[in-house]
């Protein structure tokens, strides 16, 4: 009985063993490769186009890097549930367009930054954590997160700022602002994106 | 009968939004609690309109006109007058040991670094550390970081919240280095405090210009977005301070018990 119970054991400890071997590269590996990637593409575009080129490079790296729909709806929250298919569309489309923007801009003032990924902090929901450091040429390290799910960015801190989060109160405050309608929102970020 | 509705209504905002306020929500972060939004927003408006019109374009001479060496000795010597508060918030955060690290920091920058003036402390190995009642009273209080009650906007200060606008009533009042100087520096006493102040400001600023400026583009409501920027970066800082007692407070737990073995 006590060797069964022994067997039984070893038996356990070895799928749990298994189990850990194949579920930590799983978790652990792909989504430090996935930031790694795109920072990397993110800086070999910053270093090789410039204008509506890299910002063009930079909306392709974010719809295949980035969950854009899943952000976009998070940043809608509540107001999301009461747009139409039409206005939820439009509005991912100029929040794309917005990112990209932005994004584009931002790196175009920096210059030899340098990515520095740290541990990977596994949350519920398929959720990971990734923690980098932005080194600067000059100056103090920034702290980057990243959120990532299912091999997907789904959103980045700054500082402890996560752009989603911002995002959201942004547009929410905008929505509550004017009148509780989510076609005043769309109508701006697209006049935005026009520009 | 509907007057009555209508009032019950506003009775329940009121209520949710105190709440919500109070409560420890999940996150917090994506609606701050904002009761004086109408006033805040006022005295947003002004703040912008003297960043605009004085405060950016100086921050921004400063940081472009000014030698790099030379901003980094001003930093330095502002850090330096800055310190005494950081070691006392050390003390009272329950970390002794590196208010000590602070105070020698101190003496160290305040004599052989030429009055702060050169961080002589950092190669010696003692690092820079730079806290706040405010991220004091969050570390104990018992509700999520992102709460830190009330959203305020303060004069030419800005962003700010009941829980760090009292901290920085609390660091001015207990600044040893202001208490101690009063008596000495005699008449010009005030002006050497607005000298600090002033400078301490524009060398901020200077340093958040592309932070301020990219949210500032970036957002449809520069007000609110930058609510709950700062209000998710002070909550960042705070956690880190709590976990950082977590896991100290756990290593000390397990020291003492492998002593009691």
């Amino acid at each position: 009985m006590p060797l069964l119970a022994c067997r039984r054991d070893v038996l356990r400890l070895a799928a749990a063993a298994v189990v850990a071997g194949v579920a930590w590269p799983a978790l652990a590996a792909d989504p430090v490769q996935l930031v790694q990637g795109t920072a990397q593409q993110v800086i070999d575009i910053v270093k090789t186009k410039t204008g509506a080129d890299r910002q063009a490079a930079i909306l392709q790296v974010l719809q295949t890097k980035f969950d854009l729909p899943a952000m976009g709806r998070f940043a809608l929250g509540t107001h999301w549930n009461q747009a139409t298919e039409d206005q939820r569309a439009r509005f991912l489309k100029a929040v794309a367009t917005a990112e990209a923007r932005a994004y584009s801009e931002r790196f175009g003032q920096y210059g030899g930054q340098t990515l520095t990924i740290g541990k990977v902090t596994p949350r519920a929901n398929g959720v990971s954590i990734v923690d980098s450091r932005l080194s600067q040429t000059s100056g103090q390290p920034i702290k980057l997160e990243w959120e990532v799910r299912n091999d997907r960015i789904t959103d980045v801190k700054v500082e402890g700022v996560s752009m989603v989060m911002t995002r959201r109160s942004d547009f929410n405050s905008y929505i509550q602002n004017h009148g509780g309608k989510v076609d005043a929102l769309v109508q701006e970020l697209e006049a935005r994106a026009a520009r | 009968m509907a007057a009555s509705i209508r009032r019950s209504v506003v009775a329940f905002a009121l209520c949710g939004g105190l709440v919500g306020g109070c409560a420890s929500g999940d996150t917090g972060a994506a609606e701050v609690w904002d009761p004086i939004e109408t006033p805040n927003r006022f005295i947003f408006s002004i703040n912008r309109a003297v960043d605009i019109i004085a405060l950016r374009p100086l921050a921004v001479m400063y940081r472009d006109l000014v030698p790099e060496r030379a901003q980094t000795s001003v930093r330095n010597a502002l850090d330096n007058l800055g310190e005494p508060v950081t070691a006392i918030n050390e003390v009272f955060q329950g970390d002794p040991s590196r208010a000590a690290t602070t105070v020698a920091r101190f003496l160290v920058n305040s004599t052989i670094g030429l009055a702060g003036l050169f961080d002589v402390a950092s190669s010696f190995g003692l690092e820079r550390t730079k806290e706040d009642a405010g991220k004091t009273i969050g570390m104990w209080a018992g509700v999520e970081p992102e709460n830190g009650g009330f959203y305020l906007v303060l004069p030419v200060v800005g962003p700010s919240n009941a829980r760090d606008g009292t901290g920085m009533m609390i660091d001015y009042l207990v600044d040893p280095f202001r208490i101690l100087t009063f008596n000495l520096a005699g008449n010009n006493w005030d002006a050497w405090q607005a000298a600090r102040y002033g400078a301490n400001v524009v060398d901020y600023r200077s340093r958040t210009i592309f932070a301020l400026d990219d949210l500032e583009r970036n957002s449809v409501d520069y007000y609110a977005a930058l609510r709950s920027a700062y209000t998710q970066n002070r909550a960042d800082a705070i956690r880190q301070k709590r976990e950082k007692t977590d896991t100290k407070s756990e290593l000390e737990r397990r020291e003492n018990l492998s002593l009691v073995k």
